[in-house]
């Protein structure tokens, strides 16, 4: 199935901003996120410490409405589904 | 009232809160951009997120605060020292509502709406670090 991926600030200069991901059926958004690191080294270390799990500093959207990161295991995505990642915020 | 992102500048003189017979007071607060040795800086927003959050901000503020207008336009793009970032306009029956619904509405800017910004230097470029 194919997901919408935005990206913003920093995560975009990795991956890009607005981009289509395949992924398998059933598959969460932590599933996305390591299919995304695993090709790219620097993905990788922007989204995961060391011992495998989300930096602190990871927002996470899906459809527009922020999910804990402690949910992105266990959030099923769906075919066209939006998911977003980006650092924490700085406007104003 | 209005709630606008954008890329144009905008004339703070021309957005006014239309004033009412109950409103005893307007709070303007124009942010721009700040010497900071940079040469330029740039912001950008996940739009539909962002203008749906300042909305939602608006609301809640002028709930908390009995407000009687706010108006909020927050710019993206290539920006200079000087220009206009962030303009919030906000009427009230007393002054107290006011200045406080406007420190309110831009302290909440700060910590959700989804907008980053892009310093550059004469060494290279860094994005502003955001609170988490």
């Amino acid at each position: 199935m194919i997901i919408r991926m935005r990206a913003f600030a920093q995560f975009k200069e990795l991956i890009g901003n607005d981009l289509q991901v395949e992924i398998r059926e059933g598959a969460d958004v932590m599933v996305l996120l390591r299919q995304l690191a695993g090709n790219n080294p620097k993905v990788q270390e922007a989204f995961f410490d060391p011992s495998g799990d989300l930096k602190e500093y990871v927002i996470l959207m899906v459809n527009r409405k922020r999910i804990q990161r402690d949910q992105a295991e266990g959030v099923t995505l769906h075919e066209g589904d939006e998911v977003a990642v980006f650092p924490p915020v700085a406007g104003g | 009232m209005v709630v606008i992102i954008t890329q144009e500048d905008f004339d703070p003189g021309t957005i006014n809160a239309s004033i009412r017979p109950e409103m005893g007071g307007i709070v303007t607060f124009l942010g721009v951009v700040r010497d900071d040795g940079i040469a330029e800086i740039e912001l950008e927003a996940y739009e539909e997120v962002a203008l749906q959050e300042l909305q939602a901000i608006r609301e809640d503020a002028i709930g908390k605060f009995s407000l009687l207008s706010v108006d909020i336009i927050h710019r993206i793009g290539l920006l200079h020292i000087g220009d206009h970032i962030l303009l919030i306009v906000v009427g009230a029956g007393h002054r107290q509502q006011a200045f406080m619904g406007c420190e309110y509405i831009l302290e909440r800017i700060k910590m959700t709406v989804p907008i980053w910004k892009k310093e550059t230097l004469p060494g290279g470029t860094r994005w502003v670090r955001g609170e988490y």
